[in-house]
């Protein structure tokens, strides 16, 4: 019942609050406006993909935003600019668009390709996409009903299966499979099961408020944020089909809600009239942004960046902020926060502030802020309050400095300063910690105190007992800043100069410049999940001590600010380390750091050393010059940059990088673009890259893109990185290894084939060579042997005693006879020496010996040896022969055969065929046959073998002897 | 049997339409249907002149019809025996029909053409798949013709394609529906 009386009360201050246009500024909001030629076009639609890339839907097409640059990404014909309604990313990384037009596109190697299934794509307006568990892409249209494309088939949902609106404005999948569809009339449950498709409607006999349904969005648990036109928002419990409406929801009377968004730890409401609403994680409050508003009024599109950033779009603006990571909860002027030297977050999350106007209490309960002063004798406003710390008890102690230690029961405002210990009598104090039954104290003059709480301690009346220690060695009455205690006992002193001293196991031990520590002025302690000790250092940052080695961080290792005011471990196990213009946030298992400051809002911060406190959730509360900044830390979001090739370019064209790997030689000339995102700040995103195969080492920009224009034949891996400092151990890595072939001449294979053919040539040319050294010999042993054969012949007795007898007659009978005779002769035997060294005459010259041979031998035998020579002019300049064939053919004739009166010798020389020479006679055998040596044909035949592919064919018939000469072409 | 109930199906609905509608109810005066098997090895085509249908244009609903033994023009009769008594088993199922609605919201009272999709059952070999198939209607003179191209999957209607004739039988059949539709 008493829950029930303050949500009610809730309530009503939800609506006081708003009425009264208490507003909250967007703490921290950075806006965007996307135009080209300064006309501004308006986001419909926001999408973040798998990698955390956001996308934007505009009147001008779909666009990819990476924190600083919208890029467009374009159609083949990028005349294309339809207005996107919808975008979607299957879980094959594929990313859909969808159209006001109704058209559908996928995007295909950074440019889009519209989807033409066979039905057809509607022609109404697209507005969400789903993907169920068959892996079916479902898209909602705006009068057409709900769309599914199963088995390359497009199915329609629409009123023949019941469904209450064709109007629909967003889809959401249920855990059990269900498609859960916002339309004008409810929510439509959608199953789909084979060819069976039902529809079940969820309406207000369910208890649903409004008709209207213009948002569906998961809340965990099988269960939906539901955003209503009219009726607010409410709670949809998909198991047990059950609506609830939040206390915060009843009375709804801020209009329209355009979508919901279900961040960590809110519930973000945006509206078409009122602007932005958070609801708190305990669903009690409800937090107003951009109400009465003028441009920020009309709010759509919500989405959470990986940072855990809020995005969303006014009607033409995209905005975005830290989200649940930082609330600002303004406290005071600036007046109140000059003097503030401490704050205190209690059990209640209430905020004490220790401040020169003495102790004021902030509480937040209903949404108000309420203001309380605990104004504590003997405090004056010279009197500087030092530090504050509750104890287990909820007693909260002050630190003070020269009054000594104060303790106060928070729940009677009764307080007494600790006068039960001398040392603390008038002290002045810096610092004052603790945890569990210890409370520490440290001071000037060497001042240090530990208190050890029991059960007696619940009341502030009784005595505390502790130990003091005034007197550590090496430390005398040096400044202690800070004394802390560990987990496992040791006690931890932070001197102004003196470097670190520990307690453990009853020993103290000095750390200071001789073990490593670059300065001896200590500030504050905190521990890691590791049980590693932190610690800040006036100049040199800070370190970590693991109980062997100090480790230093400082500007190279990412840290902003060297003026460093404390450092605390958040509830992620992160360190926090506070410098006036905002938080580094160290991871200590990576190393790497990110930061929180003015980027995201924060102004100046409280320099004292206690001006930073956790609340009861773990949360780091900072003091401001604007109030105290709530620093949640959100589990699973990123912090560093994350690194991503966006595309790989082949002579500017870009590549399918997923399955492209391998180019030839020619295919050289490469540009890699990529992005370190990292939305909370990418103006301070630094890259290194490195191609291995080409770079030895990272190379440092600041461009995205980086071109490689002339690559030789090689393997090849393009890193990049990315990192908010110099600092890229850890970093996010990205790569794309790829393989340049060399030209098909340089490659293993080629040049083993050319190697072989090389050598099958040259053993062929030898071989050749060989053979045609041979053929030469055997040509001249041949030319030789007949050379011989002929002289042989011609200077045979038998030739020369007939040549000589015939003379003697002519020159008997017919002296000039004899002279023509002789000279015949004469000419005979110089043609024979003329020839005797040539391989061929032509068949002309040939001839004219054979007639000066038949002169002569006519001469003897008279018209009883005939000679026919039937060879044309032509023929005779053309066609070449080895020489003295001819006449060695006739000799042959004459020696074998009878030649008389009645054995007329006939012999035919003639062309067959225009490619054979002939010459024939007929047989008139010799009763005594003359013995030949049988060489000359021989020979010919020989020599003939050599010199021509064709054969002398030998044709010796009773009637004739032929034979047939293949005819040499010049 | 199946047959009658198809026609029994047609009649039903063309009498409720008219109950409904009185005004504008078309039947299809000249209507063809023809198909094309596109496989790699043979292109079987065939067509059938008797394709019957009626329209009723307020409620922007219709329904063909088509008796498979009808269908003419095969490459050789035993082709056609294979397409009758192999495939379709028209004996068993005589006939193929689609009945639908056109989906967009569209004003057919004017003479133009429309680009429309109807969304319906199409029954082949005795299986009905929920199919959306475009088309375009012209309105002319008060009359209307319908002009339409679609494939049909075998495998979506249980027409098996033996193994032997796996190259001759395309998987997708490609539909051309032409019909002249007059007002009743």
């Amino acid at each position: 019942m008493p829950l029930l009386t303050r949500i009610a009360i809730f309530t009503l201050l939800t609506a006081t609050v708003v009425q009264k246009g208490i507003a909250q500024n967007f703490f921290g909001y950075k806006s965007f406006a996307l135009t080209e030629d300064n006309k501004p076009f308006k986001i419909n639609t926001l999408y973040k993909n798998e990698e955390g890339f956001i996308y934007a839907g505009t009147t001008n097409g779909l666009y990819t935003f990476d924190g600083k640059y919208f890029s467009k990404i374009n159609f083949l014909n990028p005349a294309v600019k339809d207005t996107v309604t919808a975008i979607f990313q299957d879980n094959k990384k594929q990313l859909w668009a969808g159209f006001k037009n109704g058209k559908i596109a996928k995007k295909i190697n950074d440019r889009l390709q519209y989807f033409e299934p066979e039905e057809g794509t509607p022609k109404v307006a697209i507005t969400a996409f789903v993907q169920d568990k068959q892996n079916n892409i479902w898209f909602a249209t705006n009068g057409e009903g709900i769309y599914y494309f199963s088995n390359n088939h497009l199915y329609l949902i629409n009123e023949e299966e019941g469904l209450s609106d064709k109007y629909v404005h967003a889809l959401t999948l249920a855990s059990n499979g269900d498609v859960l569809a916002a339309t004008d009339q409810g929510i439509n449950i959608c199953t789909v099961s084979g060819a069976k498709k039902t529809v079940t409607v969820i309406g207000p006999k369910n208890g649903l408020p409004d008709y209207y349904i213009t948002s569906i969005v998961p809340a965990g648990n099988n269960t939906f944020w539901v955003g209503m036109q009219e009726k607010g928002f409410c709670l949809y419990n998909h198991t047990t089909k059950k609506i609830t409406i939040p206390p915060a929801a009843t009375n709804w009377s801020f209009g329209q809600i355009n979508t919901l968004l279900a961040s960590a730890n809110s519930l973000w409401i945006a509206t078409q009239e009122n602007g932005l609403f958070k609801l708190s994680e305990a669903r009690q409050l409800l937090l107003p942004f951009f109400s009465g508003s003028t441009n920020k009024n009309n709010i759509s599109n919500l989405l959470l960046d990986d940072e855990a950033n809020i995005w969303m779009t006014t009607a033409d603006e995209l905005i975005s902020n830290s989200g649940d990571k930082l609330t600002l909860l303004p406290l005071y002027d600036k007046a109140t926060y000059e003097t503030i030297h401490t704050i205190l977050s209690d059990y209640q999350n209430n905020i004490w502030a220790g401040t020169d106007g003495g102790l004021i209490k902030y509480s937040f309960a209903d949404n108000k802020t309420e203001r309380k002063n605990f104004p504590i004798k003997g405090l004056t406003s010279k009197t500087d309050i030092t530090g504050l710390y509750q104890d287990k008890y909820h007693n909260i102690w002050i630190s003070t400095m020269g009054e000594g230690v104060f303790v106060l029961d928070p729940a009677t405002g009764k307080y007494r300063n600790i006068s039960e210990n001398p040392l603390l009598k008038k002290a002045s104090l810096l610092s004052i910690t603790g945890s569990g039954n210890t409370v520490c104290a440290g001071g000037l003059e060497g001042v240090a105190t530990i208190f050890e709480l029991s059960d007696l301690n619940k009341t502030i009346a009784e005595n505390y007992q502790f130990t003091n220690y005034n007197n550590i060695p090496n430390i005398g009455n040096n400044y202690i800043h800070t004394v802390y205690k560990d987990k496992a006992g040791g006690i931890w002193f932070g001197t102004d100069g003196k470097g670190i001293t520990v307690l453990q196991n009853g020993q103290f031990v000095h750390y200071n410049k001789k073990n490593g520590l670059k300065d001896e002025h200590i500030y504050s302690f905190t521990e890691d999940e590791k049980g590693r000790i932190w610690f800040n250092t006036k100049d040199a940052g800070i370190y970590s001590f693991d109980g062997v080695k100090f480790k230093n961080y400082g500007a190279a290792q990412g840290i902003s600010d060297l003026k460093i005011t404390t450092l605390k471990t958040d509830r992620l196990g992160n360190i926090i380390i506070v410098n006036e213009k905002g938080i580094d946030i160290l991871n200590p298992e990576t190393g790497t750091v990110s930061y929180l400051n003015n980027v995201q809002g924060i102004a100046a911060i409280n320099t004292a050393i206690q001006s930073i406190t956790t609340d009861s959730s773990g949360n780091i509360l900072l003091s401001t010059v604007n109030g105290i900044v709530k620093y949640c830390p959100i589990a699973k979001t990123n912090q560093q940059p994350k690194t991503i090739i966006n595309s790989v370019q082949l002579f500017l064209q870009v590549i399918n990088k997923e399955e492209q790997h391998n180019f030839k030689y020619d295919e050289n000339g490469f540009t890699f673009n990529f992005t370190g995102l990292y939305y909370s700040n990418p103006a301070e995103v630094h890259y290194q890259y490195k191609l291995d195969g080409w770079d030895s080492s990272w190379i440092a920009t600041k461009d995205q893109s980086i071109p490689f224009p002339n690559l030789r034949p090689g393997k090849y891996t393009f890193h990049v990185r990315s990192s908010l400092n110099e600092n890229f151990n850890n970093a996010s890595e990205a790569t794309y290894s790829f393989t340049i072939y060399s030209p098909f001449w340089k490659r293993w294979w080629f040049i083993i084939l050319s190697v072989i053919a090389g050598a099958g040539i040259l053993i062929g040319y030898m071989k050749w060579r060989e053979k045609s050294i041979t053929k030469m010999q055997q040509l001249q042993q041949e030319k030789i042997q007949f050379q011989f054969e002929v002289l042989r012949n011609q200077v045979n007795p038998h030739f020369l005693f007939n040549s000589f007898n015939t003379l003697i007659s002519a020159i008997e009978e017919n002296p000039k006879a004899a002279v023509d005779y002789v000279e015949q002769l004469s000419e005979f035997f110089r043609n024979i020496v003329n020839y005797r060294d040539k391989d061929v005459i032509t068949l002309g010259e040939e001839i004219n010996l054979l007639k000066t041979y038949f002169y002569l031998q006519q001469k003897r035998y008279g018209d009883n040896l005939k000679l026919n020579i039937n060879i044309s002019e032509e023929e005779k300049k053309q066609l070449l022969i080895p020489p003295l064939t001819l006449q060695l053919l006739i000799e042959n004739a004459i020696k074998h055969n009878a030649v008389s009166k009645e054995t007329i010798l006939t012999i035919d020389l003639l062309m067959q065929n225009g490619n054979r020479l002939i010459i024939r006679n007929n047989i008139n055998p010799k009763f005594s046959p003359q013995s030949g040596t049988g060489m000359g044909l021989q020979n010919i035949i020989n020599r003939y073998h050599i010199l021509s592919a064709e054969a002398v064919v030998v044709n010796n018939d009773t009637n004739f002897f032929t034979v047939s000469l293949p005819a040499l072409k010049q | 049997m199946l047959k009658k109930l198809a026609v029994f199906i047609l009649l039903l609905v063309l009498f409720s339409f008219k109950l409904q509608a009185p005004l504008a109810d078309y039947k299809v005066s000249t209507g063809t249907i023809a198909f094309k098997s596109d496989a790699s090895l043979e292109l079987i085509k065939a067509q059938s002149n008797e394709l019957k249908g009626i329209f009723i244009a307020e409620k922007k609903q219709f329904a063909f019809i088509v008796i498979i033994k009808s269908f003419k023009g095969f490459n050789s009769p035993l082709q056609q025996e294979h397409f009758n008594e192999n495939y379709l088993e028209s004996n068993k199922y005589p006939s193929a029909s689609f009945e639908g609605k056109i989906i967009e919201d569209i004003d057919l009272s004017a003479d133009g053409t429309y680009a429309i999709r109807a969304k319906g059952n199409l029954s082949i070999h005795g299986v009905v798949q929920e199919r959306i198939i475009k088309a375009d209607i012209t309105v002319k003179n008060g009359n209307i013709s319908i002009k339409s191209n679609f494939t049909v999957l075998l495998a979506d209607h249980n027409i098996p394609i033996p193994k032997v004739v796996h190259e001759k039988l395309a998987s997708e059949i490609k539909v051309e529906i032409k019909a002249d539709l007059v007002k009743k």
